[in-house]
């Protein structure tokens, strides 16, 4: 098993590195992103715009690259978002291989929809991937006071081993409430002291209590969240979150950005959450409050169906459950924004089958993740452990303290050589959902004469996609135009019944709105129907 | 004689264009006056408080202000207006006391909603009898020398000037003026109120029309009222005063400005509009709401605020919304009833209630992020309430007791007579009713008194936010070199230096108690109950005692073991509570 795999993946990136054409045998660092960013925008300066729409405190950039054709402004608008976590370098990854592929052979996909693609919202805390000292960083550089005592940065993490890595500490204690897991002693978990276990552990961060107040590492450089920043269920005064909600350049200059472009009707980020593989659920009592909790039935309905997409275009399964965390992007885009939204790691390590042939196996009964990964990094001789050594702890005297655990961003980044495959299956299935954006036509248009010069003009505006023009959330969220029917007449002519504009607040999926108007005199009538995020059609009738 | 006679009229005439036109010299004369209790007689900078100032003359006498009292007043633009005007605001302190930024501050603004106009005056006000009232007051004295006030008059000067020079209502705008698609129909203002009349106030139209279900009003002509079932009406009501520019079918649909709420733009339990109509984008996405969270930002001193907007007679506080109940818990609760109450004895015709309760759910509202977001004592008045037309309850009672008081009082400046129009669409019409300067902003001659009174109550927060002082120091000796330094530190006000949510929350940073000088410290402690023994030892640093909350009316104890002798000093250090030393 474990060697096909890694031959598998040995032919996967043998077959893909030329033919992408790349050099990057690693994450892209922040001045790499920048580099395919231009590359990508100067080499398709007709299709592309690319923006740097802020700085962080940090001094890197927060870039926009804009891929669409024609009337930009005014067909609908995919955007993709990767680097809502630091720690989450494969999102800033596929968000890149997505635009690269979105100028290449997917351009076709540019006719329907215009894309806007943030790399990485998390500049800042994605640096610390590459630095000496490694931690899974989610904060941006402000400059915070992490645990709120008045004092600024008193507990960083301290790299103990000297390994360039800060894992875990865990410290043989009697008061501990930790034991071994019984699948592999290298995994803490809690001891049930219902089931007459008693702990012996404590676990830690790396570092010492600089502070001396109990806890570790407990304020280190500070910084504010990008995915603990936005306003639905935003944490108040929780580390990272920052003092009030969108307070970050990072956080309103995407805002600002969006709220600036009436055609976008989708958001997909890459991060923690996960509605792709399994979609958010309808809860009637969370959907039915004022202040909502849950996504509407309608909305659930689209997430379902998109999903069930997903799961036929991307071959990993049994994905981790996450919904959400509070104050993280993808739910606003939902419930703030109003927008349809998706979101997904886009790759977990898969559950590896507890081996029943193996005597000496003790099976991983609570399919615990962190077993699981060790698991699945030895079959796939990934390096992404460091081995528990002791070390003298100034803390601890004269207790055996150890250092070690999975190493940070192994079990969010897999091996760079196998992004390739993943790249392609959300890029086919991202160009799969965009075939579906919202559109209009006009047909079964009849017009009727009635006497003297009178005539009744009846038009079906069909939505063409299997997608809702407005999300029931989005219609009720305010940020998509309604779809506006404007009826001009010529010189001489005139409503009898009906009006020159019309408004419409949202045509379901594959349905229809029927419009009759009674117009007097004769002459050609125009009728141009759409909103920024359906596009626009115009249809010209002839009165006789 | 006749010559005498017309040199001293010549004489008067000059010196009455003198002292209109120069206030100064008017005020110069104390042989005019006679000092009227509770008001500055004889004011460096003269104010007429019986009408209402545009941005600009506010400006012009906060300018006056912190030129005629350079000690007491600061002037800075805390930042520009979506439209470029500067957003001012005044320092008011005794500069020649202490550090403004470190004193225990209020902070008031008014205006917030821009046709609710009169909190500027209010505002001004007080920044008016402060500045006037040092000198003879020696409340007012040791106020300024303890306090510090922040004002900024009007928050939303584009909002000030649209009501006042646009045709408006008394209810519009109240937004603030960033042109927004309101109706999502993809044009931005394409149908606002039109002034059909040209007046600069949007009233009321009527049609003749014997299917209509009102008539006029026998005993007061300018009045509509409704018929009975079963009687004959003689006129319908057609509305506000308006056109439907863009054709679609309603009137007046979208303003030329806004429509959104610049008090439902703040950071705590902020929601989209969707759920709290009037929010925007996100908290402060409004540019005159974000300069003043930045100001707050940079003063952590400001331990109280008080925001004016109109109408109704109130002394509102939190929460906002039921969803944020916890927020006000009952420790906090206490001090603002104990505040609140006492306002309402000082102003008549107002009542303290509690925003979600007694009024409409805000999400996102200005006195939530100060409470919630700062942990700042917030109050909002509605200021102006119907009980002051006639000084009893019920004098709001609806329209009645304004057309009645109109009369009265007023003579008939308050409405505009029912005139015909020829309308496009309604054809021949009558446009008349109410102007836009009644029923939400004071009369003029009301104004005046109704400033004080509502600045009586802010000085009265004001007052009650922390006043620390060291109480005692006392040696206790251990032995071995040894003794313990026992500190009383007294808040000698009602405002905790942290409030309970502010606890909660770790909002602020804790108080710092700290010895420095000769002793060398061994341990500190706060004592929790010294007959009883119950401390908390401060194993870091031991020397800055770091106190969560000094709370109001009480006393904490702080203890230090030292070791040596020599002179020390204790330093008291709290955000919201200024700074005190003593040496021993």
């Amino acid at each position: 098993m474990k060697e096909r795999i890694t031959k598998t993946m040995l032919v996967a990136a043998f077959l893909f590195a030329p033919f992408l054409g790349m050099s990057q045998s690693n994450y892209p660092t922040n001045a790499q992103t920048a580099q395919r960013l231009q590359k990508i925008a100067s080499d398709h300066s007709q299709i592309t715009k690319l923006e740097s729409l802020t700085k962080t405190d940090g001094g890197a950039d927060i870039y926009v690259l804009r891929i669409g054709t024609g009337d930009v402004d005014n067909k609908p608008g995919i955007v993709v978002v990767g680097g809502v976590e630091g720690f989450h370098l494969l999102g800033t990854e596929l968000a890149l291989q997505f635009a690269e592929q979105l100028v290449g052979e997917k351009r076709s996909a540019l006719d329907k929809t215009t894309f806007y693609i943030f790399p990485n919202m998390s500049p800042d805390a994605s640096a610390q991937y590459f630095a000496s000292l490694k931690y899974e960083r989610r904060a941006n550089a402000r400059n915070t006071d992490m645990d709120r005592d008045g004092r600024m940065s008193e507990d960083p993490f301290e790299d103990l081993n000297n390994d360039g890595h800060i894992t875990m500490m865990r410290v043989e204690d009697a008061t501990g409430t930790l034991i071994p897991h019984p699948a592999d002693s290298r995994v803490l978990i809690p001891a049930k002291t219902d089931k007459g276990e008693v702990g012996a552990f404590k676990i830690f961060t790396e570092g010492t209590d600089n502070d001396k107040d109990g806890k570790f590492n407990e304020d280190s450089e500070g910084g504010i969240f990008f995915n603990s920043n936005w306003s639905y269920k935003y944490p108040s005064f929780q580390p990272g979150a920052g003092e009030f909600a969108v307070s970050e350049k990072e956080t309103r200059a995407i805002a600002d950005y969006l709220y600036d472009r009436w055609n976008v009707f989708a958001v997909f980020t890459f991060g923690p959450a996960n509605n792709l593989s399994a979609p958010l659920k309808y809860n009637r009592s969370g959907a039915t409050i004022r202040v909502i909790t849950s996504i509407l039935e309608e909305d659930q309905k689209v997430n379902a169906f998109v999903s069930d997409m997903y799961n036929k275009t991307i071959t990993q399964k049994n994905a981790p459950d996450n919904s959400g965390s509070d104050g993280d992007f993808f739910q606003w885009a939902y419930f703030h924004y109003g927008k349809m939204s998706f979101s997904t790691p886009g790759w977990w390590a898969p559950m590896i089958a507890d081996d029943k042939d193996n005597p000496d196996q003790i099976p991983n009964t609570d399919k615990n993740s962190e077993v699981n990964f060790m698991r699945w990094a030895e079959q796939n001789s990934v390096d992404a452990l460091v081995e528990w050594t002791s070390v003298n702890h100034p803390d601890f005297p004269g207790k055996k303290v150890e250092v070690g655990g999975i190493k940070p961003f192994a079990m969010y980044n897999p091996p760079f050589e196998m992004v390739a495959d993943i790249a392609k299956e959300h890029t086919d299935f991202m160009v799969g959902f965009s075939a579906m954006s919202p559109g209009l036509s006009m047909v079964n248009e009849r017009i009727e004469k009635l006497d003297n010069n009178i005539y009744r003009i009846t038009v079906d505006l069909k939505n063409t996609s299997v997608l809702p023009t407005h999300g029931e959330l989005g219609d009720r969220a305010g940020w998509l135009k309604r779809i506006r029917i404007e009826t001009g007449l010529a010189g001489g002519q005139s409503f009898l019944s009906g009006r020159g504009i019309t408004l419409v607040n949202s045509i379901a999926g594959d349905s229809h709105e029927t419009m009759v108007w009674l117009v007097q005199g004769k002459g050609n009538v125009t009728i141009k129907a759409g909103a920024p995020h359906t596009g626009y059609i115009t249809k010209t009738l002839n009165l006789n | 004689m006749k010559l005498k006679i017309y040199l001293l009229s010549l004489t008067l005439v000059a010196t009455a264009m003198f002292a209109s036109t120069d206030a100064q010299s008017q005020s110069s004369n104390p042989e005019h006056f006679f000092r009227a209790a509770g008001t500055p007689h004889n004011p460096k900078v003269n104010v007429a408080w019986n009408r209402y100032y545009s941005p600009s003359g506010i400006a012009d006498i906060m300018k006056k202000i912190a030129a005629a009292y350079p000690d007491l007043a600061k002037l800075e633009s805390i930042g520009k207006s979506y439209e470029g005007r500067d957003l001012w605001l005044l320092t008011i302190t005794n500069f020649k006391e202490g550090n403004a930024d470190r004193k225990p501050a209020i902070y008031i603004d008014g205006n917030i909603h821009s046709n609710e106009i009169q909190g500027a005056e209010f505002s001004l006000y007080t920044a008016w009898y402060l500045t006037e009232s040092f000198a003879d007051v020696a409340f007012i004295k040791e106020l300024l020398t303890d306090k510090t006030f922040y004002i900024a008059p009007t928050i939303n000067p584009d909002g000030r000037e649209d009501y006042m020079r646009k045709a408006n209502t008394a209810s519009s705008p109240r937004s603030g003026v960033i042109p927004i698609d309101n109706d999502r129909d993809q044009l931005v203002g394409e149908d606002g109120a039109d002034d059909l009349n040209g007046d600069g106030h949007i009233t009321q139209m009527r049609r003749k029309n014997p299917n209509g279900r009102f008539i006029v009003d026998p005993q007061d002509s300018r009045r509509m009222i409704a018929v009975n079932l079963g009687m004959q009406g003689e006129y319908e009501l057609l509305g506000q005063e308006g056109i439907d520019s863009d054709g679609d079918g309603s009137n007046g649909e979208d303003r030329a400005e806004g429509y959104y709420d610049p008090n439902r733009d703040w950071g705590w339990n902020w929601q989209p509009g969707y759920i709290q109509g009037g929010a925007w984008k996100y908290p402060f996405s409004q540019p005159e709401n974000r300069a003043v969270m930045e100001f707050a930002m940079k003063h952590p001193n400001i331990a109280a605020a008080q925001s004016y907007h109109n109408s109704g007679g109130m002394i509102l506080r939190g929460p906002g919304a039921q969803e944020d109940l916890p927020t006000y818990d009952r420790a906090d609760t206490q001090v603002y009833d104990i505040i609140g109450r006492k306002g309402e004895s000082m102003i008549p015709g107002y009542r303290y209630l509690v925003v979600y309760k007694d009024l409409y759910s805000v999400f996102g509202g200005e006195l939530d992020w100060f409470h919630g977001g700062r942990g700042v004592f917030t109050y909002t008045n509605e200021l102006w309430t119907g009980y002051l037309m006639y000084n009893q309850e019920g004098g709001g009672r609806g329209q009645d007791a304004q057309y009645e008081f109109d009369k009265d009082l007023l003579f008939g400046d308050a409405l505009v007579n029912w005139e015909t129009y020829e309308h496009p669409m309604f054809g021949e019409i009558e446009i008349g009713g109410f102007k836009k300067n009644v029923g939400r902003a004071h009369p003029g001659f009301l104004l005046e008194s109704d400033a004080h009174r509502n600045m009586a109550f802010t000085i009265f927060h004001a007052y009650h936010t922390p006043k620390l002082v060291i109480q005692s120091i006392e040696e206790k000796d251990l032995g071995g070199g040894l003794k313990e330094v026992n500190v009383m530190i007294k808040n000698e006000r009602l405002i905790p230096t942290h409030s309970s949510h502010d606890l909660k929350f770790k909002i602020n940073r804790p108080d710092y108690v700290t010895i420095s000088g000769g002793p060398k410290v061994i341990t500190g402690m706060v004592v929790e109950n010294a007959d009883f023994n119950r401390n908390t030892e401060q194993v870091q640093n031991p020397s800055k005692m770091e106190v969560a909350n000094i709370p109001g009316n009480d006393v904490i104890h702080v203890r230090w073991i030292v070791s040596g002798s020599g002179n020390y000093t204790i330093t008291v250090d709290s955000a919201k509570g200024g700074i005190v030393s003593k040496s021993k």
